[in-house]
């Protein structure tokens, strides 16, 4: 019987598609106007698709289109932000539409992980970003599009150093050690490099915000998920091909630069005066820094025929940084083809990748220089070849010359890219479809470091020392997916079955000699360097790879688009936990309802309250943590003489001890939410509210030294007193909320704002120990050389916030200048500070008048504090003054003894900053081969609103400078010395769209 | 229905068995070698490098700054860090160190705690591993007991762990239990260990100056004198004739010391292979990076007290110990500082004096110490383009020590000892200072001091010799309780059958 049935299908299919193919014979040419029933002005840009064909045009500036249609054809009017419209032709030779705007947009797809849903469906907490919304200006990776438009994430990027990354949080602070970045999804493929996507590629970016979402991504997905889909082709109609340029070119230049004692004033203050007659001194600001001048261009095609479609696209990019010898270029190609066959049946895709990266940078301490190094001091002083290369420099402590450093020292790299990225679905049956998808991530990279021979700092000493690195990793992963759709009556179900294998390998290498001749070869050849072992030299390899293998399921249910239930589990199981703990499980259930389709709540045309419960994980930072194993260890030579090598071997070392029960970490999240619509939709938004709580969080803790094995008696006894363990809880939660107005008119001036904001409930610590195992407390962060460097800024206590400081509380200046502050004893200091926020916010607005447009960005971060570490060592009239030169700022109380670390230094760094401002200008084109020139200046971080007086009041999720790498995530709020400056980018592009 | 439910009884069936069957397979190891790969081996040179591996985690940090060598010398009156200016500060944790005011948080007590339980980790692992050799279990046990020795000395009261030992929270033992450890480690090993000559391993020499060690300390770790022991442990030393003076005090600490006579056990150090001596850095002002043209800058830090400095006889060769006066370049010219502050004397000339002005700022004096202040430890010959970690080997027991504590142990036992006196005038002798006609309990300190400045044994020699509570420049009197350090606030988080020293 159900044979019989899918013959009579497969045949009234066919029937179908040769209808439509009769159809389109009899061809005849249709125009019209699309326009907005709101006030009834022209869309440009509307989509006109023929339904069921291939046959499709697009709107002209003025909203009129033409196309050649068959007589029974239905067209399907489409453009973002309005309802779509389906129109019978029948025989009319004119067709005038007025679309209806559709702000709730309720037919809205969502990317959610291994597949879309309709918004109307979601449960959980997810925000999607489509390319309107996008930050305008110098956007340089993908996740800078999302800063301050989605409630509960934060990127950020201190300094404006165009080679560091953003650092991503969502939701705060999610683990002590491992993993704390969302994880990126590229068009499916998990774990894939941001630098595979050029922001000029990319079409939507969704945010998967709790672990109901989260937990179909398992064991990676408790910091977050971001989902980007990159553009792809579309068959418009037969034959058709679109172009599209933007270029821009832009420059930066230092948007804060601190104050600093004049050469005048810092010898009157007791400063040496190198000055000799007639000299003026250097400010050295100016002397590291310049105007950086980027470039980028954009070119894309895409298109299609027939059942194939495709996009390809060329993305070149230069950026110069405000240091000479901080700069990179970019090179960024993509290709997707996508093919359609078997009626549709069977669906192919391709898609192609290739990333080239160079970049050049100096070592950052140069910017600390260019604020401390004497203002008296020129920048040259001898001759060129002399021992410092002709540059000022003085025998002294913690004393380089800047602008010598930023020349003598040099790092470099270049890194490819390459994603491919193939799929295959077939639909079994109709409801049926099977996915296959393979993608291998490749990503090679080579690094040159060139200390010269002049170079106070490192190259000196060394007589010149310089390095080789490369590295290669792969990404390959495997997934076969089964959907299954199915109406029930008024019950829609979808299913989802999957099964993943992702094998990761990085491998690489890395030379170091010193002892050089000349400066001349640099890295390029290692071999001028004499000296091959010992300090300051390195030959070494190494290669790490792990499996991650995972099984996963979901069902939705939609009852009469009302009542909505979606239940996910995840299996991932991973090489690099521990043999007693090898599978984790992550399940999830959410459920809503459509309050407006019970009852009728007037102006509130949408109201869907829904709530979530999830489990999502965190995997441990390295794949071997819970091994012990033989690390190199050192060189034994058996007869104690270094002349005969013959007896020379390296030793085996045990550098970790063993954690056989090393596990995932586990994020549990409840969410409640609410999807609203008002006034037919003209105002949309979300609230949310969420609390979870994140357990067994991996951090590297210490073992009583020389003690058996904690984990498992029968595994060495520790050596390293220092292993991996799953040993801290803490519990977050938080408040969000966003809100759109749609196309307020004022005149002729169309307004959209759209605001969010969350507030935040700090991560608490609730526990830090699992048995004897783990801290407790942890004391952590010290300011630094020179004399501060035993004083840990941060405490991590069970039952306080993550990142508490602690210190003493300034009360004032004694009567020889010297602080009094209220105890100096360590323990019964206070809480002085937080580094994480309280709350933010983000508020976009664009405007458009005729042919005009603008739109601004502001976005502010509140409640948090930073240790501005410029003032806490070289503000001070102390001994040091004859060194160093100091900052001055409206905080700066004149202290004449040494710095000591207390609240003087602490400051609150809330800030309200306009992130970018664009206004932009599209050229009325009458012409046929041109659809749209638009022209367009941007300015970014144009303005800051604080009352912090260091470089940069952003947030510090992290610190990169307690010589304890992975503990980086419980020393938030803390501005180094060596933070780059600030930029402000101003950009000038014209973007060209040729049909 | 009933279809619906074998559909779904099936699924479930397969969805369990794909997840069943989907582990990820173990981790492989690429980079290093498995652990049983690693101790597999049958090749005799890697079973020596097994145990040669064993003394490797000794080089560790007793050379650097901030561990064992620094608690003992700061605490004594013969070394401190000053605070200079902003430098050195760090939390006051040095001037606490020699105003005897130490906390259990302080990191040198952690990072000593943790290299010396390091190296009996290693060791205990490597005899858990290779222990059938009962030469090789015999060498590692008095190794251990070496570094037990140390443990005695600085926190008394410590865990026993063994390669037997199973409990992952050991518990605190008693100073005497321990006592009693090392002794019968030390005592049962001997008939096997080898008397020839060695030079950075253990053999039955070291394990006699060991044991003379322990025994000369025997009153202040339990309280029961063994002053004859002590005496026949050192006889043992000196009459095996393996060892003697070297005519020259200071080739037992030149950058190539490997051959000197007079060293009995040293950690060997190089720049190359054993990293990990940083004297240079530590003690040398940052201008005299030009004196030795050092690779790095150093970091002003570990000076000489004046008292102590003093305390040498003019003719005194071991007064060169010490570096002193004006500084110049290695190419003669004077070394300047330019951030000399306005109180000091001779400007931006850089001179070592022995004066101190202060150990830390106070009313009245905002720097502390003058940066040029304190004379430096020049007692190891720092080579001439050396790098942060230099090649010198450090010598743990000398044969001038044991010579000094037969002496001292004869004397306890008869003040009027001729052996005694002559030991002490023998080593004066090669010092080129007079010989003594008495000995006193002053004397014997003051020339143990003097002898063994920067060994790392001053704070030892004071409590035995009771003085170590007394005041002295830049400290006051200090209680008994502070005669051991205090176990680390970091181990007792960690370890709860710890038991924190009395009066901390």
């Amino acid at each position: 019987m159900t044979k019989v049935y899918l013959i009579a299908r497969r045949m009234f299919t066919v029937f179908l598609v040769l209808t439509a193919f009769l159809a389109q014979g009899q061809e005849r040419t249709l125009t019209g106007k699309v326009t907005s029933s709101d006030d009834g002005s022209a869309i440009p840009g509307v989509n006109i698709l023929e339904k069921g064909t291939t046959n499709g045009t697009v709107s002209d500036t003025d909203g009129n289109f033409t196309i050649s249609v068959g007589s029974n054809a239905v067209l399907v009017f489409s453009f973002v932000g309005y309802a779509s419209q389906e129109v019978t032709v029948g025989t009319q030779t004119s067709l005038d539409v007025k679309l209806q705007s559709d702000i709730t947009s309720l037919s809205e797809v969502v990317v959610v992980g291994y597949g879309t849903q309709q918004k109307k469906e979601i449960t959980s907490a997810v925000s999607s970003v489509s390319a309107e919304q996008f930050n305008k200006g110098n956007v340089t990776s993908p996740t800078q599009f999302l800063s301050g438009k989605v409630a509960g994430l934060s990127v950020v990027r201190p300094g404006g150093d165009p080679n560091q990354g953003f650092t991503l949080r969502l939701r705060g602070i999610s683990t002590f050690g491992a993993n704390s970045q969302p994880l990126i999804v590229i068009d499916g493929i998990v774990g894939a490099s941001l630098d595979n996507v050029d922001p000029n590629d990319v079409a939507s970016m969704d945010v998967l915000k709790d672990a109901s979402a989260a937990a179909i991504y398992g064991a990676r997905g408790s910091s977050g998920v971001i989902l980007i889909t990159t553009k792809t082709g579309k068959v418009k109609k037969e034959g058709y091909v679109n172009v599209n340029y933007n270029g821009f070119v832009g420059i930066d230049e230092v948007a804060n630069k601190l104050t600093v004692l004049s050469a005048d004033e810092f010898v009157a203050r007791g400063g040496t005066d190198y000055r000799t007659a007639g000299a003026q001194g250097t400010n050295w600001f100016n002397a590291l820094t310049q105007t950086g001048v980027s470039h980028t261009n954009n070119l894309s095609v895409e298109g299609g025929s027939g059942t194939t479609s495709y996009r390809a696209s060329v993305n070149y990019r230069k950026t110069e940084g405000i240091v000479k010898g901080v700069d990179n270029d970019r090179l960024n190609t993509s290709l997707s083809i996508n093919n359609t066959s078997l009626n549709g049946k069977l669906r192919l895709s391709l898609g192609l990748t290739y990333n080239d990266r160079n970049q050049n940078s100096i070592n950052l301490s140069a910017f600390r220089y260019a604020v401390i190094y004497n203002p008296t001091a020129p920048i040259f002083e001898g001759a060129a070849d002399n021992r410092d290369g002709g540059y000022f420099q003085r025998d002294l402590f913690d004393f380089y010359n800047p602008v010598a450093l930023s020349k003598q020292q040099k790092f470099g790299g270049e890194r490819k890219n390459l994603l491919s990225n193939f799929r295959v679905e077939y639909d079994i049956i109709e409801d049926l479809t099977v996915a296959l998808n393979y993608s291998i991530n490749e990503e090679t990279g080579l690094n040159g470091s060139f200390w010269s021979r002049r170079d106070r700092v490192t190259g000196f000493g060394a007589q010149g020392q310089a390095r080789r690195d490369t590295y290669n990793n792969t990404s390959k992963l495997l997934e076969l997916t089964t959907k299954y759709t199915k109406k029930f009556g008024d019950l829609n179900f979808e299913g989802l079955v999957g099964f993943a294998n992702q094998i990761t390998d990085s491998e690489g290498f890395a030379v170091q000699t010193k002892q050089f001749l000349y400066d001349v070869n640099g890295w390029d050849g290692i071999d001028f360097g004499s000296q091959r072992q010992g300090s300051g030299t390195e030959a070494s390899s190494y290669k790490n790879a792990n499996t991650l293998r995972s099984v996963f399921g979901r069902a939705n249910l939609n009852y009469k688009g009302t009542y909505f239930l979606s239940a996910t589990v995840r299996s991932d199981s991973y090489s690099g936990f521990g043999r007693g703990n090898k599978t984790g499980y992550f399940p999830a259930i959410s459920g809503g309802v459509e309050v407006t389709k019970l009852v009728d709540l007037g102006v509130v045309s949408q109201l869907k309250v829904r709530g979530s419960y999830g489990v999502s994980g965190n995997l441990p930072p390295a794949a071997d943590l819970a091994l012990a194993t033989f690390a190199p260890g050192g060189i034994i030579d058996f007869d104690g003489n270094t002349l005969t090598t013959s007896d020379q071997y390296v030793t085996l070392r045990q550098t970790r001890d063993a954690n056989p029960s090393l596990k995932w970490e586990t994020k549990t999240e409840v969410n409640v939410g609410v999807d609203y619509g008002l006034f037919d939709g003209r105002i949309t938004g979300s609230i949310e509210y969420y609390t979870r709580t994140n357990k067994d969080l991996l951090f590297g803790v210490n073992l009583p030294a020389g003690a058996p094995n904690p984990f498992d008696p029968t595994e060495p006894a520790n050596v390293a007193n220092f292993a991996w363990a799953n040993i801290g809880t803490i519990a977050s939660g938080g408040f969000e909320f966003s809100a759109t107005y749609n196309n307020v008119k004022l005149g002729g001036i169309s307004w959209s704002p759209s605001l969010n904001f969350t507030i935040y409930q700090k991560a608490k610590i609730e526990s830090f120990k699992v048995g004897d195992l783990g801290p407790g407390e942890l004391r952590l962060a010290t300011p630094g050389s020179p004399g501060q460097n035993a004083n840990p800024m941060i405490r991590n206590k069970v039952g306080e916030t993550v990142g508490n400081m602690y210190g003493p509380v300034f009360q004032g200046l004694n009567e020889n200048g010297g602080y009094v502050f209220d105890s100096t004893d360590p323990t019964k200091w206070g809480v002085i500070g937080n580094g994480l926020p309280n709350g933010e916010l983000g508020f976009s607005n664009s405007f458009s008048y005729k042919n005009w447009d603008l739109s601004f960005v502001l976005r502010g971060v509140f409640g948090h504090t930073l240790y501005n570490s410029y003032r806490g060592f070289y503000e001070n009239r102390d001994a040091g003054s004859r060194t160093w030169n100091s900052v001055t700022t409206s905080k700066t109380p004149f202290v004449t003894s040494v710095p000591e670390f207390s609240s003087l230094y602490i400051e609150d760094a809330s800030f309200l900053r306009l992130d970018n401002a664009s206004i932009g200008y599209n050229l009325p084109l009458k012409g046929n081969s041109f659809s749209n020139i638009r022209f367009y200046a941007t300015g970014q971080n144009l303005f800051t609103i604080t009352n912090y007086t260091g470089i940069d009041p952003e947030v510090r999720y992290s610190d990169t400078d307690n010589g304890d790498g992975f503990q980086t995530n419980l020393a938030p709020g803390i501005e180094r010395r060596n933070t780059y400056f600030t930029t402000r980018t101003y950009t000038l592009g014209v973007s060209l769209k040729i049909k | 229905m009933k279809k619906m439910k074998k559909i779904f009884v099936s699924a479930l069936t397969a969805a369990m068995f794909m997840v069943s069957g989907c582990e990820a397979p173990d981790q492989e190891i690429f980079d290093e070698i498995p652990r049983a790969t690693g101790l597999a081996t049958t090749d005799p040179t890697a079973l020596a490098a097994f145990a040669a591996g064993a003394y490797k985690p000794l080089i560790g940090t007793w050379g650097a700054h901030n561990s064992l060598w620094s608690m003992h010398e700061v605490s004594s009156d013969e070394m401190v860090i000053a605070i200079k200016g902003g430098d050195w500060t760090d939390g006051n944790q040095w001037t606490r160190m020699h105003e005897h005011g130490y906390l259990p948080t302080e990191e040198s007590i952690g990072n000593a705690w943790s290299y010396c339980f390091s190296a009996i980790g290693t060791i205990n692992n490597t005899l858990k591993s290779f222990g059938g050799s009962q030469l090789l279990r015999a060498e590692l046990e008095t190794l251990r007991a070496m570094v037990y020795l140390w443990l005695i000395d600085a926190y008394g009261n410590v865990p026993i762990i063994t390669e037997l030992s199973t409990d992952p929270t050991p518990a605190t033992k008693t100073r005497a239990e321990v006592y009693a450890f090392i002794e019968s480690s030390v005592v049962n090993s001997l008939p096997l260990l080898p008397k020839q000559k060695t030079y950075t391993t253990v053999n039955w020499y070291v394990a006699q100056t060991i044991l003379a060690k322990l025994y000369l300390n025997a009153d202040v770790y339990t309280g029961t004198a063994q002053w004859q022991k002590a005496a026949d442990a050192s006889k043992a030393v000196i009459d095996g004739g393996v060892y003697s003076l070297e005519s020259d005090y200071f080739a037992n600490f030149k950058t190539e010391n490997a051959g000197s006579v007079e060293n009995i056990f040293v950690i060997n150090y190089d720049q190359v292979n054993g990293q990990g001596f940083n004297l240079a850095q530590m003690t040398l002002h940052y201008s005299s990076q030009a004196t030795f043209n050092l690779a790095e800058q150093p970091w002003n830090g570990y000076a000489s007290l004046e008292d102590f400095y003093n305390s040498y006889d003019n003719a005194d060769k071991r007064k060169n110990s010490f570096l002193a006066g004006p500084q110049f370049s290695s190419t003669g010219v004077r070394l300047k500082d330019a951030s000399f502050e306005s109180a000091d004397p001779d400007g931006e000339n850089l001179t070592f004096t022995p004066f101190i002005s202060a150990i830390k700022p106070k009313p009245g004096n905002t720097f502390g110490s003058l940066r040029q202040q304190g004379v430096r430890v020049g007692k190891f010959q720092f080579q001439t383009g050396a790098t942060p970690n230099l090649n010198n080997d450090f010598p743990i027991f000398r044969y001038a020590d044991v010579l000094l504590m037969r002496a001292e142990a004869l004397w306890r036992l008869s003040s009027g000892s001729a052996e005694a006196l002559s030991l002490v005038n023998q080593i004066r002798s090669r010092a080129g200072v007079p010989a003594l006609g008495a000995l006193t309990a002053d004397d014997l300190l003051a020339e143990r001091g003097r002898e063994m400045f920067a060994e790392g044994y001053r704070r030892s020699d004071l409590i035995r010799f009771g003085k170590y509570n007394n005041a002295w420049w830049e400290k006051p009197t200090s209680v008994a309780s502070k005669n051991i350090f205090p176990i680390p606030q970091g181990q007792i988080l960690v370890n709860t059958k710890l038991v924190q020293n009395p009066g901390y």
